[in-house]
């Protein structure tokens, strides 16, 4: 059950980060990663490694999923991010379908 | 971020794998392509869904995606064609389970494919416009399984039989049967129509029109109606369950057309069991499902309608032709409600109170009601009858049945006007007599034909009622002023009528007995003496009387008697015997009411006051009457029958038509002179048209009538022909 609440993200430096299946969720990568029927690895274990994403894009992006949920709810507020970041965010978006 | 991701960017991939190794699709794509084996033969758990799905995305951006694309197609059809053959080789019946089986797993396997390949779905599929891959996995499936040539007639073959062992009777497994055609129905609806309803539909038509042959042999009506509904009502639960919901309407036409439609002129008129018989024997429950299943198809309805309608009209007809029947007035109109109330009830019950059906028996009564001229007269006989006696001690409610029964019927009339006729005669009667149960029911009856027929109609039925109660205070005010002086005399009750208001009866004089003469006399005095410059005249035809008589053995009686009876009586008071001649000479009756009165007098059993000799049945000049001695009586009250209302004789009958048509004169002269005065000019037929119509709630004016009032008119210089078109008529101011 427990696992099933979190999943953990690790980074391609090894970085972990354990987030709620529901933040998680706002990419459609994720999620098809975690609900595929047939049993991937990712299911199993509950675990997703991104190889090609650094610990500073991937903690940027959990913290975007928790505010997109927070936007979803009705609270509108400014996600902020910095300009160094920006080009290898929008990749990782675009591979993550966020 | 998601607004940061824009089209206009053009995406680069990561910088660190730039590094193109000329082998690297070919490397990459063998990855996938052992992931879609292991997928198909279940063993995807060991996979990273991270690391196929970045490999394809990573093919997709380095422009392999037509690669990858093609792979795949490649690599699922060979796997469709292990599947297909798998399936081929399955035996009997385990074939749709196999089928099925593998059609799960397929579903299964293509939604895990999609997913590793999503970013190729997402990009790659719209912008090079293949079929995305679920739907290209769909595809694949029906082209290399369902159309494959072992498969393809297998299935339906297969799927048909289970359709025809269900309906003969046998357990099939419904929830696959569903599956395999919800199958047909993802991979397409027109998978679904080509490979099986349309099959479906025509071995349903060959099996429905054998079947139907077959129960139309050896059924009646009744019984093939119900297999045909049980049939009916299979085939909608068989779509419900395993069928698409859109070959309802397609399978229903189909039994529809074989089972009904082909069948329903037979089945209608079928001997002993067909429509007529159902209404006859009043079978709701059969003619409600002919009803329903009828209604299915075009024309069904109007053909039960047509021969519902045609039976009614013939069944009215022998009635009202049936000289039977017609004895007995009463009778006869309480058949005719009865019938209306059948048919009311089979429409109500069983036709689910269809419009069509009320207005087609609606103008099935009025056809054969007006077919006799004499209904107008009965049903006044009928509602005189029940405001005599047979609405006595029935409750209110009960009484205005009756009464909106009688309307309803009075409404089919076309000739309102013989109606009104012969319902004042039998009003004045009830009235004068005293003989009306329940004065409320009567002015009840009179709002109900003025709400239907307007003030005109009712109006002189109305100043009756209106005379009948100032008559009563006129007799309280002479009985108090005379009241005195009258002492042991006779007393005197008046009804005052107005001339007009009432039925004009020919003014048949009698002479009174000299003590009722003079009682008379004071009242027209006093009358008078109220009301100057008036005219009364005696209806002594009219009239009643209450005698007290003293018989032989000193018994008493009081004899109630009509005036005219009175009259006779009263003589016997100084003769015991006095003959025929006699009678007539002091009474001055006229003939035919005398005859009737000394009939009723002397001939009738139990009510014989009179002897008469001769005894015979029928007066003649030459009878001589005695008084009877030895009359007895149980009741001390006998009532001698005075003439009550009757069915009228032939020419009485004659008569009366005669006067309905000079009554009508005026009236269709003053629709004439009305439509004129506004048209100013119009040609015959328009005038005959609309004078019709503006008649047509009173009665139906024949046209040579019509012709002749326009004639009369003309000669009277209210309308002129037009000098240039004969046909013209102008009216002059």
């Amino acid at each position: 059950m427990k696992r099933k609440d979190t999943v953990k993200l690790i980074s391609a430096d090894e970085m972990e980060f354990v987030i709620d299946k529901d933040a998680a969720m706002v990419s459609q990568t994720i999620r098809n990663m975690l609900t595929s029927p047939g049993g991937f690895a990712e299911t199993e274990l509950g675990e997703v490694t991104f190889p090609e994403i650094s610990a500073v894009i991937l903690e940027k992006i959990c913290q975007y999923f928790y505010w997109a949920l927070q936007y979803s709810r009705g609270k509108e507020t400014e996600f902020h991010i910095e300009p160094e970041l920006t080009l290898e965010l929008m990749m990782a978006a675009n591979y993550l379908h966020t | 971020m998601s607004a940061q991701k824009k089209k206009a960017f053009q995406i680069e991939a990561f910088k660190h794998r730039v590094v193109v190794d000329p082998k690297y699709a070919e490397k990459t794509w063998k990855i996938l392509e052992h992931a879609i084996h292991e997928i198909y033969n279940h063993n995807a758990s060991g996979l990273s869904f991270e690391e196929l799905y970045r490999n394809a995305y990573n093919m997709v951006l380095h422009k392999f995606g037509e690669k990858l694309y093609s792979g795949l197609v490649t690599t699922m059809t060979s796997h469709l064609k292990e599947i297909s053959n798998s399936i081929e080789a399955a035996q009997g019946g385990l074939f749709l389970d196999e089928l099925n089986r593998k059609w799960a797993e397929h579903n299964k396997a293509l939604q895990m494919i999609r997913d590793i390949l999503m970013y190729m779905d997402r990009t790659f599929i719209p912008n090079t416009h293949k079929t995305p891959v679920h739907e290209l996995g769909l595809n694949l499936w029906r082209d290399v399984i369902i159309h494959s040539h072992a498969i393809q007639s297998r299935l339906q073959a297969i799927l048909l039989e289970n359709v025809r062992r269900e309906r003969s009777g046998e357990v099939i497994d419904r929830g696959l049967m569903r599956s395999i055609t919800k199958m047909l129905m993802d991979l397409g609806p027109s998978v679904y129509q080509d490979d099986f309803e349309k099959h479906f539909l025509e071995v349903s038509a060959d099996f429905y029109r054998l079947e139907s042959q077959e129960f139309i042999e050896s059924c009646d009506c009744g019984e093939y109606l119900k297999k045909a509904e049980r049939r009916l009502n299979e085939e909608i639960e068989r779509v419900s369950h395993y069928l698409d919901t859109r070959s309802e309407v397609k399978i229903t036409n189909v039994v529809e057309t074989e089972m009904i439609e082909s069948h329903m002129h037979r089945l209608v008129q079928m001997e002993n069991s067909g429509l007529i018989n159902m209404i006859v024997d009043e079978k709701y429950e059969d003619l409600g499902r002919m009803y329903c299943l009828f209604r299915r198809v075009s024309n069904g309805l109007v053909l039960i309608r047509d021969v519902m309608t045609s039976y009614i009209r013939d069944t009215g007809k022998q009635l009202l032709t049936d000289p039977e029947r017609l004895k007995d007035p009463v009778d006869f109109v309480q058949h005719l409600l009865d019938l209306k109330d059948k048919y009311d009830k089979i429409i109500t019950s069983a036709f689910r109170n269809d419009k069509t059906f009320q207005n087609a028996l609606n103008s099935s009564f009025e056809y054969f009601i007006n077919l006799n001229s004499r209904s107008p007269e009965f049903i006044s006989l009928f509602v005189d009858d029940k405001l005599r006696k047979g609405l006595r001690g029935v409750t209110e409610e009960d009484v205005e049945l009756v009464l909106d029964k009688v309307m309803m019927l009075f409404r089919y009339l076309q000739e309102k006007d013989v109606f009104e006729k012969y319902y004042k005669q039998h009003l004045a009667k009830r009235l004068l007599s005293g003989k009306s149960v329940s004065d409320d029911a009567e002015r009840s009856l009179i709002v109900k034909l003025k709400t239907e027929c307007g003030y005109q109609f009712t109006s002189k039925l109305e100043g009756m009622f209106t005379d009948m109660k100032t008559s009563q205070d006129t007799m309280q005010g002479f009985h108090a002023s005379h009241g005195s002086d009258i002492g042991d005399g006779p007393m005197l009750s008046v009804q005052v009528l107005t001339t007009g208001s009432w039925p004009t009866q020919p003014i048949t004089t009698c002479n009174l007995p000299a003590e009722i003469l003079g009682i008379c006399e004071k009242f027209r005095n006093y009358y008078l003496g109220t009301h100057t410059g008036r005219r009364l005249s005696w209806q002594t035809n009219m009239g009643t009387a209450d005698l007290k008589a003293t018989f032989g053995k000193g018994q008493k009686h009081e004899l109630n008697v009509s005036t005219y009876q009175m009259c006779v009586l009263m003589l016997f008071n100084d003769a015991d015997q006095l003959s025929y001649k006699e009678i007539e000479q002091v009474t001055e009756i006229p003939t035919s009411d005398l005859k009737r009165c000394l009939q009723s007098l002397a001939c009738v059993k139990g009510k014989n006051v009179l002897r008469k000799e001769p005894m015979s049945k029928d007066i003649v000049d030459t009878d001589t009457f005695l008084f009877n001695d030895k009359y007895t009586s149980k009741f001390f009250k006998v009532k001698i029958g005075t003439v009550a209302a009757q069915r009228e004789s032939e020419p009485e009958n004659q008569e009366t038509r005669q006067r309905v048509e000079e009554d009508r004169k005026p009236q269709i002269e003053a629709a004439i002179v009305r439509i004129m005065k506004a048209r100013r000019v119009l040609d015959h037929n328009n005038i005959v048209a609309e004078v019709t119509k503006q008649l047509q709630s009173r009665f139906l004016p024949n046209p040579v009538v019509i012709k002749k009032r326009i004639e009369s008119l003309i000669e009277r210089e209210f309308l002129e022909r037009d000098k240039g078109d004969r046909k013209l008529y102008r009216y002059l101011a």
